[in-house]
């Protein structure tokens, strides 16, 4: 178990990560494509959350906000995001990691605007940066362009972030 | 349309426990690693480090692989695959708003792409990473995660129709 630790946080550790969810897409798009697809839709950070919000509002109060076919079409929408979370906690508490870490009513404006910013940004694209992974793997050149955007826009943010630090702020 | 592994029948019903499991396997690795994609550019672009880089490249190369593989073994659940050559070097696969042509969704793509690296650089980390800093702890990251859900319903209710509309009124 202290091999598997080593490795997960070592250099290789995201390798081996990257590996598995892009193996692990795979195996879920092939179970659960017969429900309604997209294709490549295996995993994704932000579609996943859309879709079970929506889907959970849908199904609670009868609303019809937009989400993908598969999760239209299944008892419950994916609850991947769910799983996250509950595969998080467990692995913070088995490493005592876990830890309340308050924030302030500033940080608090700032991760909200932020998320709901991001998430118009990423269903414009209809992918997070793992989607966009998959989306290439499948052989869809646009979600390169996506890839490339994001890139930039890393790029973009980290310039303005250490000019603001060099003029003084 | 395209037939899985399982009947429809039964996949409707296992969409939620599947992808429920496969949730927790990332979730619970993403927690050890400190897996993060914007993370990755980010340590790439201000200090050269690969670390996280390698786990997002790892993860595009084994898609490549994984979805080549099942495609071989079940044509009809990766029936699409390769994109490019099935559906044309151009399209979308399906996931942002519909019925906008091909240079519409390319703007959209390289637009979102930038937005998404800008604002994951300010929150320190891409809404997988957000999830995992949540499951740690980090109520930043909580409101981050319920600034998500927010605006899941925002984009339907608001930006999805405005920017249709603006796409086509310049045409695309």
């Amino acid at each position: 178990m202290n091999n598997i630790n080593d490795l997960l946080s070592g250099c290789r550790g995201p390798i081996v990560l990257g590996v598995i969810i892009g193996f692990l897409a795979a195996i879920v798009q092939g179970l659960t494509i017969s429900a309604g697809g997209p294709e490549a839709y295996g995993f994704c950070a932000l579609c996943h959350t859309r879709d079970l919000v929506n889907g959970i509002l849908n199904i609670a109060l009868g609303t019809s906000y937009g989400l993908a076919p598969v999760s239209k079409a299944a008892i419950l929408p994916v609850l991947t995001m769910i799983g996250v979370l509950i595969g998080g906690v467990i692995a913070a508490k088995m490493s005592s990691e876990f830890r309340i870490k308050h924030a302030q009513i500033k940080d608090v404006l700032i991760y909200f605007i932020g998320g709901v910013l991001l998430m118009q940004f990423g269903l414009l694209f209809g992918a997070c940066p793992y989607r966009a992974a998959l989306r290439l793997g499948y052989g869809e050149v646009v979600a390169l362009f996506g890839i490339i955007g994001i890139v930039f826009g890393v790029w973009l943010a980290l310039a303005l972030i250490t000019r603001s630090f060099k003029g003084g702020n | 349309m395209a037939a899985g592994w399982i009947s429809k029948e039964l996949a409707v019903i296992l969409v939620p426990l599947i992808t429920l499991v496969s949730g927790c396997i990332i979730g619970y690795l993403a927690q050890k690693t400190g897996f993060c994609a914007i993370g990755g550019f980010r340590d790439y672009i201000m200090f050269r480090h690969t670390r996280l880089l390698h786990g997002f490249i790892a993860m595009i190369v084994t898609a490549i692989v994984a979805f080549f593989f099942f495609h071989m073994i079940t044509p009809m659940a990766f029936e699409n695959f390769p994109w490019l050559v099935t559906k044309g070097v151009l399209s979308s696969v399906p996931g942002a708003p519909a019925d906008l042509s091909q240079m519409a969704y390319i703007i959209l793509a390289v637009i979102g792409g930038i937005g998404m690296g800008a604002i994951g650089v300010y929150v320190g980390g891409c809404p997988l990473r957000q999830f995992v800093m949540t499951a740690e702890g980090s109520m930043k990251s909580l409101w981050f995660v319920v600034g998500m859900a927010v605006g899941s319903v925002i984009f339907y209710l608001v930006t999805a129709g405005f920017v249709v509309g603006l796409m086509k009124s310049m045409g695309l």
